[in-house]
């Protein structure tokens, strides 16, 4: 029987890599639980309202994409859309080589990890470079991000080190402190000499056009001071109908990210920055990206798309606590990345079939989404999709169930198995050549079969 | 998941039971408590013979079309409009959600959501539709209460407890990170064996933080990986559900 | 990308067609998301100062104590908004080299910034910057200190009012503390890109 690749890959997960990324989770689940029921009477009540207001979006976006873009023209900002990757990207390089642009700085932005948009611009000559400390110790060790908000979870500090020392950002110290203050020095000449800013949005209102990005290092204020032109690349679903739902929705972003009450900068852009005003970008552009969200629009998983991306789903989970982001080959890991992955994938949904069944369906995601997203249910629409559509991925590991389903409808049959089960406790069923039965006791001992006795008692018995 | 609506039994207290597969074929002494503990509190119950399983295995598996028939099946032997008491928060779990999900876009949804609309969790049954809060007799023992997953969203986890905590000579003590899985998930247990025992093992070791002389749930599913993975490291938990604990406290105290 | 434009908004109104009906849009009470202290405050001022310092900030009521800690840390050469240096100019020693231009060229030289908030938030410590009370936004980011002028009459209690109050202004940005990260095995650094020191000062 072929095996998950989830689970193979759990396996072999450095223990420190493991242990580092428990504690990381774990502590910001549990900050993050304290500090919503401590402040508030009601936070699953915010969480509902949060999710009905995106739920509300999503499934109006005929009327809020258009009022946006209209909005964010008259506020000075070009509009630009892309359908897939390729576009966004493109549409990146186009505005770049339109103004003459070679340097690019990157804040933290999902959509540019989807569309590998550093990869493609610098393959055409352009520098484009991470800001976020994370995000950049991703991007001097080739690397993957392994969690949406914490990047590297995964590292250590002494590979931090040595990463540092070959890029030659100074000697070997693995003292974080010593860490921040090399990247700080290094980064703010690259912001100073870069061209170009990109950010990504976590909000964008549709009443005003305003993009909201948070972040706690500062990167993005730094690069909208000191470069010319602004570049925003936001998926389609980042809309919220009003300036007012900011309120709500800012309130439970970084709780639920890293429980903080509000991440260090909130910023909010709504166009090219002032004539009076000497820093900043004298161009804004805003891309909307697609890359198969419409898909997903049509699919009957469209609550994912009101995923805010705080990484909630992803500290509570056993399943990413035990086998680590890079376990789950995407982009997205986690389980809004077994739900979001999967479907973003397309036409490659099979590639990543598996990762719906990499879920014991705890629900725990479920229950700290700060968007409500029934993630378990969306899950187990996914394991059905997959099985419909022969995804060999996907079925991998589990045990068939046609025959099962046989005998579990006809009584006759499930008695005779009921009692016929017996044997199995005079058997060795170590050697029983049932995958599933062997992938059980491998580390489990099988308890005694009482098949039939409820039932001989319940017929024996004197009613009361 | 509003279950507010479910139906209350008739001052007769007829309900059918569902004693669920694991039972069944496995733990046959819960099944058995729970026909004690509901005819204490005066409940005259039916066992439909026909019954098998809630059709949840292949509904995880990713085989609905399997789990369908599953469920039919189980819609038919269960036909009527008395409340069905299942003890299991995952088989009820099954019957009152994931059956609806799984009957979406079918023409008998209605007959799914009949069945879904009268169906309960033991526990819950008994504090939430009887209103018992305090539970007679005398258990003496340090228990720690495993909540199964799929109890989140309901009443169950509390109603579990109130029980448990109200019988003389019981002390429930608090597990680690008890909002965790135990790794059980159904076919996730053998698809991920990797994840699912390191899940295990790190619920055990909460558990056993706390020295508690027995491990108590509402689903023997997770009682059965846990227990079977204690026993196979060669340290055995002792596990109960929690129908056999109110069962012994009754015995325990000459109301049985 | 006009095309991209029609191909996506059509995909949307294709994707969404087969729904019978779509999800409305609900209301909500804005005292839902205020805080407690916020609503029990007596004064805005004690409980911005108060929620300032639980995010490592540092909330003053005097130059006099602003000179003081830039003194005692060597932190003598900055940068200071024009309009604001001539009411605090006496207040600063000669051993300060105050300039009122910010040279982006030697970004490194300036210690401190001081420029003006446009508001703050009282229930999360928060300053308010905007494009049109910033003179600098390099001034207010890029030195190791940044002091924000801030007036009683400006502060919000909570995150609701401060958002209804949003300014027609192009960049308006909230600061909550220092600059931080937590990158590096989840210990939490101050001063990552922004300020590692942030001071609000009330005039």
């Amino acid at each position: 029987m072929a095996k998950q690749l989830l689970d193979q890959f759990t396996a072999h997960v450095p223990a420190d890599t493991r242990a580092a990324v428990y504690l990381g989770t774990k502590t910001t689940h549990e900050k993050r639980t304290k500090m919503l029921f401590d402040q508030f009477a009601d936070p699953n009540r915010l969480r509902q309202l949060a999710g009905e207001i995106k739920q509300h979006v999503v499934e109006n976006l005929d009327t809020y994409l258009p009022q946006v873009e209209a909005k964010l023209k008259a506020n000075g900002a070009q509009v630009h859309w892309a359908a897939t990757a390729e576009e966004a990207c493109a549409a990146v390089l186009k505005i770049m080589q339109d103004r003459g642009a070679t340097k690019m700085v990157k804040a933290k932005t999902m959509v540019s990890e989807e569309i590998e948009l550093a990869h493609y611009l610098e393959k055409r000559g352009i520098e484009a470079l991470e800001t976020d400390l994370g995000e950049f110790i991703v991007q001097i060790d080739k690397d993957h991000p392994s969690h949406l908000v914490r990047p590297i979870i995964h590292k250590n500090r002494r590979e931090i080190a040595q990463s540092f020392e070959r890029e030659g950002l100074g000697a070997y110290n693995d003292d974080p402190e010593t860490i921040t203050r090399r990247a700080r020095q290094f980064l703010r000449h690259k912001y100073l000499a870069a061209d170009v800013g990109l950010t990504g949005a976590n909000f964008v209102s549709a009443e005003s056009g305003r993009l909201v990005v948070v972040t706690n290092e500062g990167n993005s204020r730094f690069s909208l001071a000191a470069t010319k032109c602004h570049i925003a690349l936001v998926g389609i679903e980042k809309l919220v109908p009003r300036d007012r739902d900011l309120g709500l929705f800012l309130n439970l972003l970084a709780r639920s990210a890293t429980a903080q009450q509000l991440t260090v900068y909130t910023e909010f852009f709504s166009g090219p920055k002032l004539p009076s005003q000497p820093d900043g970008p004298e161009e804004m552009h805003v891309i909307f990206v697609d890359n198969n969200r419409t898909e997903v629009l049509a699919s009957d998983c469209r609550e994912i798309l009101r995923c805010i991306r705080c990484g909630a789903c992803l500290n509570v989970c056993p399943v990413y606590r035990q086998a680590s982001g890079h376990a789950y080959r995407s982009v997205y890991p986690g389980p809004v990345g077994a739900v979001l992955s999967p479907l973003l994938a397309g036409a490659h949904f099979a590639d990543k079939a598996d990762l719906p069944k990499a879920s014991s369906l705890c629900g725990a995601c479920n229950e700290v989404c700060p968007v409500n997203i029934p993630i378990p249910d969306l899950l187990l629409r996914l394991r059905d999709k997959g099985k419909r559509e022969y995804a060999p991925l996907a079925s991998a590991g589990t045990p068939p169930m046609g025959g099962w389903s046989v005998i579990a409808t006809s009584p006759a049959a499930w008695k005779t198995a009921l009692f016929g089960g017996k044997i199995m406790d005079y058997l060795p069923t170590k050697f029983i050549p049932v995958p599933a039965l062997q992938a059980w006791q491998a580390k489990r001992t099988l308890p005694k079969w009482r098949g039939g006795e409820f039932r001989k008692w319940m017929k024996n018995r004197r009613k009361p | 998941m509003d279950l507010s609506h479910r139906k209350l039994p008739g001052t007769d207290k007829r309900v059918q039971l569902m004693a669920t597969c694991l039972c069944d074929a496995f733990y046959a002494d819960a099944a058995r408590a729970t026909v004690e503990v509901l005819e204490y509190i005066g409940c005259r119950l039916e066992f439909p013979e026909g019954q098998t399983c809630c059709g949840q295995p292949a509904f995880n598996g990713g085989d609905w079309a399997a789990s369908r028939k599953v469920v039919r099946h189980t819609v038919r032997t269960f036909a009527g409009e008395l409340p069905v008491i299942i003890p299991s928060a995952s088989c009820a779990a099954m019957v009152f959600h994931g059956a609806l999900l799984a009957f979406e876009k079918e023409p008998d949804l209605p007959e799914v959501r009949q069945l879904a609309n009268r169906t309960w969790e033991l526990a819950d049954f008994i504090v939430n539709a009887l209103g018992v809060r305090t539970w007679p007799g005398r258990y003496d023992a340090k228990v720690a209460f495993h909540r199964s997953c799929h109890s989140r969203g309901t009443e169950t986890g509390p109603a579990a407890l109130t029980l448990l905590s109200s019988i003389a000579g019981t002390t429930v003590v608090p597990v680690g990170e008890a909002e965790q899985c135990c790794g059980f998930g159904g076919t996730f247990s053998v698809a991920f064996p990797n994840v699912s025992t390191s899940m295990g093992a790190l619920k055990l070791e909460h558990v056993r933080a706390v020295q508690p002389d027995l491990l108590v749930s509402i689903d023997m599913s997770c009682m059965m990986h846990l227990g079977g993975l204690a026993a196979k490291e060669g340290k055995p938990i002792r596990t109960q559900h929690l129908a056999q604990v109110l069962r012994d406290s009754l015995k325990n105290g000459g109301l049985l | 990308m006009s095309d991209s434009r029609e191909q996506i908004l059509s995909r949307v109104r294709t994707a969404l067609a087969p729904l019978k009906e779509r999800a409305p849009l609900p209301d909500w009470e804005r005292e839902l998301v205020i805080l407690r202290e916020a609503r029990a405050a007596t004064d805005a001022w004690t409980l911005f100062a108060e929620r300032l310092k639980a995010v490592n900030g540092t909330p003053l009521t005097a130059i006099s104590e602003l000179v003081t800690i830039l003194d005692s840390n060597g932190w003598r050469h900055g940068y200071c908004d024009p309009v604001l240096w001539p009411q605090l100019q006496a207040a600063f020693p000669a051993s300060f080299t105050v300039e009122t231009e910010f040279d982006r060229t030697r970004v490194d030289d300036y210690t401190f910034g001081i420029t003006a908030a446009s508001g703050a938030i009282a229930e999360t410590g928060t300053l308010i910057l905007t494009d049109s009370g910033t003179s600098r936004r390099l001034g207010a980011l890029a030195p190791w200190v940044h002091v924000a002028l801030l007036r009683r009459d400006q502060i919000f209690l909570d995150i609701p009012a401060a958002v209804a109050a949003l300014p027609q202004d192009p960049n308006v940005i909230w600061v909550t503390g220092p600059s931080k990260t937590a990158d590096v095995e989840g210990i939490l650094i101050e001063g990552v890109h922004g300020p590692g020191r942030q001071i609000a000062l009330l005039v």
